[in-house]
């Protein structure tokens, strides 16, 4: 990221460095990248940690799970540290340890795949409104059309399209994710451009494209970082969602919403069937939403 | 007023037709002919042909849109293909249950709203006011499935107080469907509630710290009077606002509710009609659903104008 004149005012904490250093020396008081000093809140590494743990476990599913995730043993709903099955057995006898693991590691596929081809269709139906009048009403309604369809409607009318399955989940959260993507850059854009240092860079003799690329663009990202860790909260959200509906991804592959939704039959005999996806689903949204708490609180100052 | 009606009211039919359009479109997008499934794997190709006449399938699609619209228009929706009955009565019922649902749970988000907003900002217990961020924090986090789950051990598996899941209508024993709706209706207000709440306290603080708060304080008014009669007031229009905007994400997340309690609202309907290749059901309950969040949201737009003339004239 190229430095770009700083127009806020520096940080408290650079404010006396900068007042007894001379001109020249601007450079060696910067104040901290804010997206660093976010990182290294209390807060967010709280958040780091929580996410982090739960992604780990997700990659090394297949060597920390006992069994496959479809493995039937003979015993069903068995209990909490039953030999071989530390968090007990669900209904037809899988070891639910293995499929709350290989449930996060499919969500994990899933989000990982979505989330950034929403992010990125967002950003370039910014791109194609700022770039023209025309295009920009389009692009709005666009996005209105999209917001028009709450979430989950959103949800059950492309299974509709596509039956259920793992394909619709992506596409369901892609969708979702555009508008928010693409009105945060066009906002920023917007904004961006009518900056001084824009026209300076321009009369110095910068091609629009320069421009765009290390002068706006960088300077409208930051809504875009908090927006990503909002949007991995909304894919994990959206997938359990989906599963609760019985149009996610098909059984007997397991996710984290469909291992919480099969144990709502079996809540008053088998309460411990809930506790894997639940405690995973908690520690990966509060995670995701400490971080993005934390990079909102830093970037806005 | 009327003006800005009239400004917001084109824009509002475009999105409308436009969903429309897309909601019957990608449903005869869909691989697969409702005639052929309903008549079962064994059927002779006469009866299919028999099916696909009757259901209008033959027409030209132009002509089928017309007579879609033209049946919702007339409120006379016609049969269902496979989950049988009249598509207006199943909509009817679902909306009944979901209707009771949604305004069980604006009852909630405006009750805890209004307590999360009103104790966070003025009560003098430090206690209270962080156990109320660290409440809203958690309800603003979790997804309604993971709440969901949680009321249903505490209250219905830990406690035994209430039922997991299931309705009671209304009319028939309102203490017993009170009981039923209880858990559904708070999982559905949780989210809502927070926003509220942090908005309400977000404003109340705000207008404590005006100067003529202070003045009306040193005029010696009693802090009770200054917060019903002076800061509360100031803080309402923005709240108004966020309330319609919550009542279109209420609609939404009703039909993840309903899944969850077994409520049998039009959720669930929508979720029978997919699984059965219902379209009748499916193309008018998709639109129905996306007409009334236009709808509240069109009105939101209008009570925000009409508070802040600031918007009126723009």
């Amino acid at each position: 990221m190229t430095p770009t004149p700083d127009l806020a005012p520096a940080s408290p904490e650079a404010l006396p460095d900068s007042l007894r250093k001379p001109v020249g020396a601007r450079k060696a008081v910067r104040p901290r990248h804010p997206y660093r000093a976010a990182l290294s809140t209390a807060r967010a590494r709280t958040g780091l940690v929580l996410v982090g743990v739960v992604v780990l476990a997700g990659l090394l599913a297949p060597v920390l799970a006992g069994h496959g995730p479809t493995d039937q043993s003979g015993q069903s709903l068995a209990a909490l540290g039953t030999p071989g099955h530390p968090l007990g057995t669900d209904d037809l006898g899988r070891d639910l340890l293995s499929r709350v693991l290989y449930g996060i590691r499919a969500d994990l596929g899933i989000i990982a795949i979505a989330v950034p081809l929403g992010a990125a269709l967002g950003c370039l139906f910014a791109l194609a409104a700022a770039a023209h009048p025309v295009a920009d009403t389009l692009v709005q309604r666009v996005f209105d059309l999209i917001l028009a369809f709450p979430g989950l409607i959103l949800a059950l009318a492309v299974t509709a399209i596509l039956g259920p399955g793992r394909l619709p989940v992506v596409l369901v959260i892609a969708l979702a994710e555009i508008p928010a993507f693409g009105r945060l850059l066009r906002g920023g854009i917007l904004v961006q451009r009518e900056r001084e240092y824009v026209t300076a860079a321009r009369v110095g003799g910068s091609s629009g494209p320069r421009v765009l690329v290390r002068h706006i663009l960088p300077n409208a990202a930051d809504p875009l970082i908090v927006q990503i860790a909002v949007s991995l909260t909304v894919a994990v959200f959206i997938e359990g969602a989906m599963s609760f509906l019985g149009v996610g991804v098909r059984p007997p592959e397991p996710t984290l919403g469909s291992v919480l939704s099969q144990s709502m039959p079996y809540l008053d005999q088998a309460p411990h069937f809930a506790a894997g996806p639940l405690i995973t689903v908690t520690a990966l949204v509060l995670g995701l939403s400490l971080i993005a708490e934390a990079l909102n609180r830093e970037t806005r100052r | 007023m009327r003006s800005y009606l009239l400004r917001r009211l084109p824009s509002a039919l475009l999105v409308l037709f436009a969903a429309s359009f897309l909601i019957f479109a990608i449903l005869r997008l869909v691989p697969g002919d409702p005639a052929t499934s309903l008549a079962g794997p064994d059927a002779s190709p006469a009866t299919v042909a028999a099916i696909r006449d009757r259901l209008g399938l033959d027409a030209p699609l132009l002509s089928q849109y017309a007579h879609w619209i033209g049946s919702l228009l007339t409120g006379d929706l016609g049969p269902s293909y496979a989950i049988g009955g009249d598509v207006s009565d199943l909509i009817g019922d679902g909306l009944g249950a979901t209707t009771e649902l949604t305004l069980a749970a604006l009852l909630f988000v405006i009750l805890l709203g209004t307590a999360f907003g009103i104790l966070g900002a003025t009560s003098r217990s430090r206690w209270i006011r962080s156990a109320i961020r660290v409440t809203t924090t958690a309800a603003l986090a979790a997804p309604p499935f993971v709440s969901g789950v949680l009321l249903v051990v505490l209250f219905a598996v830990v406690l035994g107080v209430l039922p997991p899941g299931g309705r009671v209508a209304f009319f028939d024993a309102p203490d017993l469907a009170a009981q039923y709706l209880l858990l559904p209706a708070l999982c559905l207000a949780l989210p809502s509630a927070a926003v509220l709440g942090r908005y309400l306290k977000d404003g109340i603080e705000r207008a404590l710290a005006e100067d003529c708060i202070r003045t009306a304080t040193a005029a010696g008014i009693a802090p009770r009077r200054l917060l019903w009669r002076h800061a509360l007031p100031g803080a309402l229009p923005p709240v108004v606002t966020l309330l319609g905007m919550q009542t279109g994400h209420l609609l939404g997340g009703a039909v993840l509710v309903e899944a969850i309690f077994a409520w049998p609202g039009l959720g669930q309907l929508a979720e029978q009609g997919l699984q059965r290749r219902d379209y009748p059901v499916v193309q008018d309950l998709l639109l129905l659903l996306v007409a009334a969040f236009v709808v509240v949201q069109l009105l939101t737009d209008l009570v925000h104008a009409w508070l802040d003339p600031r918007i009126r004239w723009e």
